[in-house]
């Protein structure tokens, strides 16, 4: 790396250093209790020792796979659901105010009742996740289906391309970016989903791990799992994208940050 | 492919009622005939709950306490989200510290710290309305920033030509032609602090729907934890509704036609 390359990437990434830099002094000159808010070199410790026992790994596979299931069924119900509501009118009428109605309500607070049907293992934290995630994916690819260009679709009609070549070639492809910024909204949705629930009430994952660690007040241990959880996240995230920029390579898009 | 439109009004409403009203009914003669668990009891049972909680001030007081921890976090959240966002885009040394530090933390679950910071402010209104905050602030920050940034650089350099001061171009200019994405931002921003709410109730607390959800569920009255639902699915649609029609007074000048996809 050249000497201006070293410059624009100090210019770009200055402030993370930064922000891990003034937390360190907080926690080194104890303006802040040092038990709450353990110094970097701590973190890294507890984090090291985690990933050694395994224990880290162990939840965190435990929470991935959770998640994952939940996600990869919104994804496949979310899709086809939304892509049948904007094909027939008949599901359009029957499922739209289930899904603008619903929207902004708080599913969450149904997680009782899906520990009541689906037991307390991993099974209600699927659901919930599925039911979390369902909605924006649906919405999405509801809206993506509905928004492709009425010019394009006749252009392909007048060409003389059948009803299928119309839907797999013109309307997927030009639904496909709203769908993946519905699959991009969903992403976090499904870990906040898994976190929470684990928190309430289980004794493996992520959520359990961390809010174990800081009720036995082993706040570094806490901040592993928490570096843990940001890790995944933002692994994630980049994968979708890395997905979406070669699936969807006709359009430029996805800026750095949620531009989606 | 857009037939879906012809269909006539008084058709559309009832198909969309169909759903619901069926699963309702399988539900209600389902729990009266009582071969369920316990756990299903009948819908107008629950309503009847709901309405004499609602009628003993039991159930206000703990929607009061989730709407002061929603709506505190969301005015901070907000609050700070659009005044840096927007400063974030039109200010390019805000927005370089800004970008990577969103970039990195905005797909990680705010929620993760809430065990920590109930450590540190403990298991009240505070820690709850911190992490409502820190939901909050990332969809209003993304959405001012980007609505700052998408102004037509244009009406900003024909206003700059007719003589107006940076100030004016910023609240005539910039400010007017953000908004319809600022709304947009609050929207998710409004959803986001409801769920983390309730989140965050049910993981720990002494108050709150959430709280009254998960002790409802624990001393096995399932009557009481159906209202508690009941009622945060009314705040969160309520909520939604109530910043759509300001919204649109908001609005109403603009010929901005997008509305929904992002919702």
């Amino acid at each position: 790396m050249n000497l201006a390359a070293a410059a624009r990437f100090a210019a770009r990434w200055y402030s993370v250093p930064l922000v891990l830099a003034v937390w360190e002094m907080l926690a080194r000159t104890g303006a802040i209790s040092k038990r709450l808010m353990p110094s970097l070199v701590e973190i890294a410790t507890a984090t090291w020792a985690a990933l050694e026992n395994g224990d880290l790994q162990f939840h965190a596979g435990i929470s991935l796979g959770r998640a994952f299931g939940g996600y990869a069924l919104a994804v496949v119900f979310g899709v086809l659901l939304g892509v049948a509501m904007a094909r027939s009118r008949a599901f359009d009428a029957l499922f739209e105010p289930i899904f603008s109605f619903g929207y902004p309500v708080p599913k969450i607070a149904l997680y009782p009742i899906f520990i009541f049907v689906f037991g307390l293992g991993s099974l209600s934290k699927v659901m919930m996740i599925f039911l979390e995630c369902l909605y924006p994916i649906t919405v999405n690819a509801f809206y993506g289906m509905r928004a492709v260009d009425r010019v394009h679709v006749w252009a392909a009609r007048n060409m003389g391309a059948s009803e299928r070549q119309v839907f797999w070639r013109v309307l997927l492809p030009g639904a496909a970016p709203s769908i993946f910024a519905g699959l991009r909204v969903a992403l976090p949705i499904s870990l906040i989903v898994v976190i929470i629930t684990e928190m309430i009430g289980e004794s493996r994952g992520l959520g359990y791990y961390i809010s174990y660690a800081s009720a036995s007040f082993e706040y570094a241990t806490a901040f592993a799992g928490v570096a843990a959880v940001a890790v995944m996240g933002f692994t994630l995230d980049r994968v979708l994208v890395w997905l979406r920029n070669r699936l969807i390579f006709w359009e430029r898009g996805a800026a750095f940050i949620g531009g989606a | 492919m857009n037939a879906a439109a012809s269909y006539s009004r008084g058709r559309r409403v009832a198909l969309g009622l169909a759903l619901p009203l069926a699963a309702l009914a399988a539900w209600e003669i389902s729990a009266r005939i009582g071969d369920v668990p316990s756990y299903l009891i009948a819908p107008s049972a629950i309503l009847a709950t709901t309405w004499e909680m609602a009628l003993s001030g039991e159930l206000w007081r703990h929607t009061g306490q989730s709407l002061l921890r929603a709506l505190g976090g969301y005015a901070i959240g907000g609050a700070a989200g659009i005044a840096m966002g927007l400063l974030a885009g039109i200010a390019r040394p805000v927005e370089r510290f800004y970008d990577p530090i969103v970039s990195l933390t905005y797909p990680v679950p705010k929620i993760v710290v809430l065990p920590i910071l109930i450590a540190w402010l403990g298991a009240g209104d505070a820690s709850k309305i911190a992490v409502v905050t820190a939901a909050v602030f990332y969809p209003t920050f993304i959405n001012s920033l980007y609505g700052a940034k998408g102004v037509n650089r244009l009406y900003v350099w024909s206003a700059r030509n007719m003589g107006a001061r940076p100030l004016a171009v910023f609240l005539k200019v910039i400010l007017p032609a953000a908004l319809p994405q600022v709304l947009t931002g609050l929207r998710i921003g409004l959803a986001l602090a409801f769920i983390v709410t309730v989140a965050a109730e049910m993981q720990n607390s002494r108050g709150g729907l959430g709280f009254l959800v998960i002790t409802a569920e624990d001393s096995l009255r399932f009557d009481l934890m159906y209202a508690a639902i009941v009622a945060a699915g009314v705040i969160g649609f309520a909520g939604d509704r109530l910043l759509v029609a300001l919204r649109r007074r908001a609005l109403a000048g603009q010929s901005v036609g997008k509305e929904g996809a992002n919702a």
